[in-house]
């Protein structure tokens, strides 16, 4: 029941979204498909940035403790915001790399 | 550019896999294995996420400490065993006795932060009572790792994993395929380093 609620709600905003694309913001349909690939190059961006802030993260950990012996928990990155933060330093490197054509 | 589309479209369909289907409850329940509530010397509640600043028990934590607690007034063993951090333990002495647990009932180690510090803690606390076969409380995905090395520790171990069928709303499994991965990384890692 929940999945039919989300999915269906985001199913109607989409295409609520596509009608005011085109109608009303006079958008042209064959660039959606090129919106689409690009959203997909910020996520798989965002994929490569959450896995250097991991390995970062554990390197920084693991090196810690070995140098200081105090304990230091790896649970500490396991946390929503990292991959929040990551979400944002793909859209901001994509954007760098790939500004609007 | 090409790579990174077929990441994001990959990490998309994990995203729809791990959120609404029940690919987490599966996993869930195979790590859990077949609990065992039989008679046994302990129950042993494993540490789990500690506990906030302000001292209350983290959602996992909680669980397992009430887990433990029903087990003991079913009356599967004579005392119950609270494991973890210095304020887990002390949040969880102080609830488990507000449960009714009796005082005198009650052991908890020094401190464990890690899994592999728990079991060691374990062994010190209850090998010279001769207490050694024991009823594991954890998570169903942390049972696996929690149960190896508890078992390497010189005990024979009973698993009572906590509710074993997991969440049911996307969020939730959500944070469960992220703790799979976790757990499946840090048994990688403890394999790796020879510890189990």
């Amino acid at each position: 029941m929940e999945l039919l609620v989300i999915v269906g709600l985001v199913a109607l905003t989409s295409v609520g979204a596509y009608i005011v694309g085109t109608r009303i913001l006079a958008l042209e349909r064959v660039t959606l498909r090129l919106a689409l690939g690009e959203a997909l190059e910020c996520l798989g961006l965002t994929v490569v940035f959450l896995i250097v802030n991991l390995a970062a993260g554990l390197t920084s950990i693991f090196g810690f403790r070995a140098l200081t012996g105090r304990f230091v928990s790896v649970y500490w990155l396991n946390d929503v915001s990292l991959a929040v933060l990551s979400l944002l330093q793909a859209l901001v490197f994509h954007r760098w790399w790939r500004p609007t054509k | 550019m090409h790579g990174l589309r077929i990441l994001g479209a990959a990490a998309v369909l994990l995203f729809l896999v791990a959120a609404f289907t029940p690919l987490a409850n599966v996993l869930n329940i195979r790590m859990a294995g077949t609990a065992r509530l039989e008679p046994s010397d302990a129950i042993v509640v494993m540490g789990r996420g500690g506990a906030d600043g302000d001292g209350v028990l983290t959602n996992r934590s909680l669980r397992r400490l009430l887990r433990g607690v029903s087990l003991y007034r079913e009356g599967l063993a004579p005392i119950l065993v609270l494991s973890g951090t210095k304020v887990e333990t002390r949040s969880r002495l102080e609830l488990a006795r507000g449960l009714g647990v009796p005082e005198t009932a009650i052991l908890t180690t020094h401190e464990g932060l890690t899994t592999k510090q728990e079991a060691a803690e374990l062994s010190q606390l209850l090998q010279p009572l001769g207490r050694r076969r024991i009823l594991l409380v954890a998570d169903p995905i942390d049972m696996p790792r929690a149960r190896s090395l508890v078992e390497r520790a010189g005990f024979v171990v009973h698993p009572a994993p906590t509710a074993a069928s997991g969440p049911s709303g996307p969020e939730s499994r959500l944070g469960l395929v992220r703790d799979i991965a976790i757990e499946l990384t840090a048994l990688g890692y403890y394999r790796l380093t020879g510890a189990l």
